[in-house]
């Protein structure tokens, strides 16, 4: 590598932060309450930006700022709610609260093998019909056993949907056993569908663990689909647009922008660097050169964040070390802070 | 005002204009550094742009340099990562110093191999009619392929045409073997190698004989004929004294070969980039191409920009302290 130093004449300035947080949604929040105190401060939400390593680790933030009403665009990844994967989960538990919901079932029938359009519609006029009581408004339906009938004359998979669904169903179940349970029956059907399937597991595990933080389903979806529905591609491009909006970004992104005050989070050992480039000296060195890319978008603040005692599925260890490029750098240089 | 007529060895004529006649100041709008990359002339160059330390400020005030020095604009070249950023850096720097500064040749790698093939692509037996096929297009006919192959009736499961297609990419890009490729991204298809060979090895001929360009084959075909064709090679050269090229982290080995071949008469190229800021190996691009210029380039002479304009000192103090790790090593 080319030795250089970079020098500015902005002497003064507040001291990068090394900020960690006792959980994912701790950071999450962490980032929500210090964007809206820079706000108040006078620094508009488009000077200020949030990067990641991969599109999937901002999941958490994106339903935080939802909820905090903290218009955002995202570059360099689909917003977790609008990927397919994401959409086709929600569709499981949407049916569960409300089995009136037409467009769910429509959605979740569809993926099961030989079903069309025509015996899509079939299935759906059968619940909607012959399994829902019209006295039966919604989620009552669910504990009647005339809703769990055995169907006749439909594709298999039809029937295995129906088992998952009832199970999925109990009570007792909290929203992450429910969702661990369709998951169960989902992945199958992700791997089948989808080439790219290693990536998206990931997002689902996301996904597993957001639910862990819910008590029940019907919070949960509220929170997901608090996203405003003007989201779509065609406004994100839209040039004239005033609005001030916050950026998220993959840093792969951001490459060449700047913003005044910039978060860096996950900055944890296996999820930045990323697991995979741990065993590779050449790929390591480029997550290196993603940290120092992401440290210099920022002009005034600059924010690195991680959260402890993440439970990596892959390969079943807990995360809770900062990312190696900054761990033991200096206080003088890099501000220790936590979260309480 | 006294002339001075330069005879470069290329058998341009370059009209040396005092430095006093100059209508800009570049003294006092640049930085040394920057000003020492900006009026910097014949031979290689390497400009090592750190972190917003005014890259492109640099390449607009060397475009005006040169065009305000006497240099014809259209023999200027100017390869850029996006349209969008020669547009930008042309227009600042007609607006710096005046529109001969719009017929300097910018572009993309892409819309430059494009233009040179359009006339020459019959010596390397396509028609110079040539079709350009997308990204949409590319998946299209190679899922063509496959159904005439009767791949896709198989029982078993087999990629999609966007898998495939990005299989024949990036191997191409990466200069990676496909095997390795499958191995490591979609595990599951490792036994089905010989058939996606198959319909790379036959998505390469269906484009020839239909006269059909991939974006990659912009650049393949480009190589090829600069590196066969020692007519076109010399002319292309002749004709493009200056060469300039943005974002060199960036490129990849075939791009890298392509400013090789456009300078071999003069030398004549400064490239601008941070190897620090490679980040799109995935896509392939090599670092080892801004590593190695200096060897490349025999005579080199590297510049490096280190003032900042953007971050205050506390955040370029953690960033330095984070590439020092790297080099530790």
């Amino acid at each position: 590598m080319y030795f250089k130093e970079l020098y500015s004449k902005k002497e003064s300035g507040s001291l990068p932060q090394l900020v960690v947080a006792a959980d994912e949604n701790m950071q999450s929040r962490y980032v929500v309450q210090r964007i809206l105190q820079l706000r108040e401060e006078g620094v508009p939400l488009e000077e200020m930006a949030v990067l990641f390593r991969s599109s999937y680790l901002s999941f958490d933030l994106e339903i935080e700022l939802a909820k905090a009403n903290i218009p955002f665009v995202k570059f360099g990844g689909f917003k977790f709610i609008e990927t397919a994967h994401v959409k086709d989960m929600i569709a499981y538990l949407r049916v569960l609260e409300n089995p009136r919901d037409v467009v769910s079932w429509n959605r979740i029938l569809l993926l099961i093998d030989g079903v069309g359009p025509r015996t899509c519609e079939k299935i759906i006029d059968d619940i909607l019909h012959n399994r829902i009581g019209s006295h039966q408004p919604g989620r009552e339906a669910l504990v009647s056993t005339k809703f769990w009938t055995g169907f006749h004359g439909f594709p298999q998979g039809v029937q295995k949907l129906f088992d998952v669904l009832k199970d999925a169903s109990l009570q007792v179940y909290p929203p992450s056993e429910k969702a661990f349970r369709i998951l169960q029956y989902y992945e199958p059907i992700l791997r089948a569908r989808y080439d790219d399937h290693v990536k998206r597991v990931k997002d689902l595990e996301m996904f597993q663990n957001i639910t862990e933080r819910y008590n029940d389903v019907s919070s949960l979806l509220t929170d997901l689909a608090l996203e405003p529905p003007t989201e779509s591609v065609v406004d994100i491009e839209s040039p004239g647009k005033e609005e001030e909006r916050l950026v998220l970004s993959t840093i792969h992104s951001a490459k060449g922008l700047e913003w005044h005050s910039v978060f860096v989070i996950y900055a944890l050992e296996g999820r930045f660097p990323t697991m995979r480039a741990v065993s590779n000296d050449d790929e390591m060195e480029e997550e290196r050169r993603l940290m120092y890319v992401a440290c210099t978008r920022a002009k005034e603040n600059l924010s690195i964040t991680y959260p402890i005692n993440i439970f990596d599925r892959e390969s079943g260890m807990v995360l809770s070390k900062p990312s190696r490029f900054i761990q033991g750098i200096s206080e003088n240089l890099l501000e220790p802070w936590v979260v309480e | 005002m006294k002339k001075f007529t330069l005879t470069s060895h290329t058998g341009s004529t370059l009209t040396l204009v005092h430095p006093t006649r100059f209508t800009i100041d570049y003294r006092k709008e640049l930085n040394d550094a920057q000003y020492k990359a900006v009026t910097s002339l014949d031979g290689p160059y390497l400009v090592i742009a750190g972190a917003g330390t005014g890259k492109t400020r640099a390449i607009v005030f060397r475009v005006a340099y040169l065009v305000e020095l006497g240099v014809k604009p259209d023999r200027i070249l100017l390869l850029t990562f996006t349209r969008k950023a020669s547009r930008e850096m042309l227009r600042r720097a007609s607006m710096l110093l005046d529109s001969r500064c719009d017929n300097v040749s910018g572009g993309t790698f892409h819309s430059f191999a494009n233009g040179v093939l359009r006339k020459y692509a019959s010596l390397l037996g396509y028609d110079n009619n040539f079709t350009i096929l997308d990204q949409g297009d590319a998946q299209d006919v190679i899922n063509l392929i496959r159904t005439r192959m009767k791949l896709d009736t198989r029982q078993k499961r087999f990629p999609r045409k966007e898998t495939i297609y990005d299989l024949h990419s990036r191997a191409l890009n990466t200069m990676t073997p496909v095997d390795e490729l499958l191995a490591a991204d979609y595990p599951h298809y490792v036994e089905l190698l010989e058939d996606i060979r198959k319909i790379h090895a036959a998505y390469m001929v269906y484009k020839k004989q239909n006269n059909l360009m991939d974006y990659d084959d912009l650049l393949v075909n480009l190589a090829e004929l600069l590196r066969q064709q020692e007519s076109v090679r010399a002319s292309l050269s002749a004709r493009y004294t200056y060469i300039m090229v943005d974002e060199y982290q960036d490129t990849n080995k075939i791009q890298a070969e392509i400013v090789r071949l456009l300078a071999y008469k003069h030398q004549n190229v400064m490239v601008v980039g941070d190897d620090a800021q490679s980040i799109y190996s995935f896509r392939g691009s090599s670092i080892k191409n801004i590593l190695s210029f200096p060897e490349e380039f025999p005579g080199c002479v590297s510049i490096t920009l280190e003032e900042n304009f953007r971050s205050s000192m506390p955040i370029l103090r953690l960033a330095n302290e984070i590439l020092r790790g790297s080099m530790i090593r």
